[in-house]
């Protein structure tokens, strides 16, 4: 059973496997460059006060062609998975349903289940695989620039690094396994397909994500040198200040500025230092004055591992309950 | 091996409010080549896989060869079935599908697939889905034969064959089950395919068994009897009318009889297979229950 799902499955094996090789060449040749803006920026020897060098180097590699590698890699990562649900996940069952041949493949001395476990496990196996590599290949090749980014958890890059993607094409595996099998045709289980997981990896962002890990809260005085917003309107009665005092290499879930009593602050300014008659200074003076507090709630860095960890299980989890459904789905009703 | 290779009793099954298959009851002995007949949509194909173990039953029992269908590779290794319309993975080879075969049966034949492949002339390289529609359905017995299985079942087999394929098919199948001995189980929606290679008959019209036995046994219980316009109901009480035909002057009916019809009255004929699994289908149109019990 094992050679006859390789015998099925070998092409898209070779395809894919010769994707890879390219895109590994691609990667080889522009991360050489890469490394030579690393060096040539300063960052590299770099150990205090390093800001300058590395501005320069992001300057240098998100431009021109290694910005778009960087552009390509990042998007690719996420589709690779969509492509495993769609081209390998939904015609797995599908297209035997379809053309019947299901009906050869249970009549040898196999059991359904069997069969099934052994298409899972020959195509699971090359779609954590293809994720693992693409992801750590890419992950590789972009580690100085996500660094000095600070993308390395930023929600898009996030979803691209790491071991999610391996979770990403694992759930998508099992979604086009089990739409492929409830609606027996190739063609609108792909389309289904495509469409869950854009819908199941967006929304993970949005939702779900920040609340994996639970988020760090820290609250300090307002620093009002450092303020990056700051509006109030025409008759002075609700203003709004943000700090722009956050930790480096962090999501920012929440960035308020709160009263010594704990309720956001919104004004109102006070006409004697703020208004048009005033400039900013005299009533951002004013505000230093309030006691106000900044209240901050974020993901470290150091938050990066815990929730990857926690996202590939929740998609590797909703993948089981899946496949479960699939295993008796085939066991009890499928004909 | 006197255990009937198909035993059922009262098997069911219903999608939704349709019926598929209802309360059929069935016992056949084994060593039989045995012809399964209906129109299409009679219920054939459903019955069939409930005994390979495609579909489950709503309701009722079965077993073949002593054990439930499909339950465990021993009991599908037993069981060779071709389906309806000859499935085959048309980018595979002839060679891989026999390699398939070989690697999920037990009790595969290697020599008698490549016999059998090299006797029809295929060659094992060419990709099933360049095969014609006879040449599919060679390449499916061939899977199923090489299981060496006790019970082979095949699902219309010749329903999409041109008359010379149909007959080089039907002769192959013979000729497995002349060599091996298996017992077999066969559909067709005509009696012409069926006539010539098989002993034992199963009726299966609207969903419902109408009459299942041994074909020698049913042409020498069924005549057909001429005569004067008469009463259907007055005939001797061991003889019950399946079909009636009647003109102004004279009646025309297929009956069966366990004795023979000593009726000077009437002119008493032996009946062809074929007029019998008319009748029946002709019976059925009007009376939705079986009139007779199956012939064990």
């Amino acid at each position: 059973m094992i050679w006859f799902t390789w015998r099925q499955f070998r092409i898209p094996t070779w395809i894919t496997a010769g994707a890879l090789a390219v895109l590994a060449v691609l990667l080889a040749v522009s991360g050489h460059s890469l490394a030579g803006e690393w060096t040539a920026s300063g960052a590299a020897g770099c150990h205090a006060d390093c800001r300058n060098a590395i501005s320069e180097f992001v300057q240098q590699a998100t431009n021109g062609a290694n910005g778009l590698v960087y552009q390509f890699t990042l998007m690719l990562v996420y589709v690779v998975p969509a492509l495993i649900g769609i081209f390998w996940g939904a015609p797995l069952i599908a297209r035997e349903l379809e053309t019947g041949t299901h009906r050869l493949a249970w009549n040898q001395s196999v059991t359904r289940s069997r069969w099934l476990a052994t298409k899972l496990a020959v195509v699971g196996a090359a779609s954590v695989v293809t994720a693992g590599l693409l992801s750590w290949a890419v992950g590789s090749w972009a580690h100085h620039v996500d660094h000095a980014k600070y993308h390395w958890i930023s929600p898009q890059t996030y979803g691209a690094r790491g071991i999610v993607p391996i979770g990403y094409a694992v759930f998508a595996l099992a979604l086009g396994v089990t739409l492929g099998m409830l609606i027996r045709r190739t063609v609108p289980a792909m389309a289904a397909t495509l469409a869950i997981y854009v819908l199941a990896v967006a929304s993970m962002p949005l939702w779900i994500r920040a609340h994996l890990v639970p988020a760090r809260h820290a609250t300090r005085p307002l620093d009002v040198s450092n303020v990056t917003q700051f509006m109030f309107n025409r008759d002075n009665s609700t203003m709004r200040v943000v700090s722009g005092v956050v930790p480096d290499n962090a999501w920012v879930l929440s960035n308020r500025t709160v009263t010594p009593t704990g309720q956001v602050f919104s004004g109102p300014a006070d006409p004697q230092y703020c208004g048009e008659n005033h400039g900013p200074k005299s009533c951002l003076h004013w505000v230093g004055t309030l006691g106000l507090r900044q209240d901050l709630t974020y993901q470290p860095a150091s938050h990066f591992w815990p929730m990857q960890w926690a996202e590939t299980g929740v998609f590797v989890a909703v993948a089981v309950a899946l496949l479960s459904f699939c295993f008796w789905w085939t066991r009890r009703r499928l004909a | 091996m006197t255990d009937p290779v198909l035993r059922a009793d009262g098997l069911s099954k219903r999608y939704g409010r349709r019926t598929a298959l209802s309360d059929c009851t069935l016992s056949i002995p084994p060593g039989r080549v045995v012809g399964l007949v209906g129109p299409n949509g009679a219920g054939k194909t459903t019955l069939l896989q409930i005994a390979v173990g495609m579909l489950a039953q709503t309701a009722g029992t079965i077993e073949v060869l002593g054990g439930r269908p499909a339950a465990n590779p021993a009991q599908l290794a037993r069981v060779g079935f071709v389906a309806q319309e000859t499935p085959t993975y048309a980018g595979l080879t002839i060679a891989d599908h026999l390699r398939f075969g070989a690697h999920t049966n037990p009790r595969w034949d290697q020599r008698l697939a490549d016999e059998r492949i090299a006797a029809l002339g295929l060659e094992p390289a060419q990709k099933a889905g360049k095969l014609s529609g006879g040449q599919r359905a060679q390449l499916a017995l061939t899977m199923a034969v090489a299981k060496r299985p006790d019970l082979l079942v095949l699902d219309e087999p010749v329903a999409s064959l041109d008359p010379l394929a149909r007959r080089e098919f039907l002769r192959s199948l013979m000729a497995f089950v002349a060599d091996h001995g298996a017992s077999v189980i066969l559909s067709s929606h005509l009696v012409s395919d069926l006539e010539r290679v098989c002993d034992y008959l199963i009726v299966l019209v609207a969903s419902r068994v109408r009459i299942a036995g041994e074909v020698e046994h049913l042409l020498a219980t069924h005549y057909r009897l001429t005569g004067a316009r008469r009463d259907p109901a007055d005939l001797h009480p061991g003889v019950t009318v399946i079909e009636g035909s009647h003109t102004d002057r004279q009646s025309t009916l297929i009956v069966r009889s366990d004795t023979p019809i000593d009726d000077p009255s009437l002119a008493v004929e032996q009946i062809t297979l074929e007029d019998l699994v008319l009748a029946y289908m002709t019976q059925a149109t009007t009376s939705p229950r079986p009139a007779l019990e199956s012939i064990r």
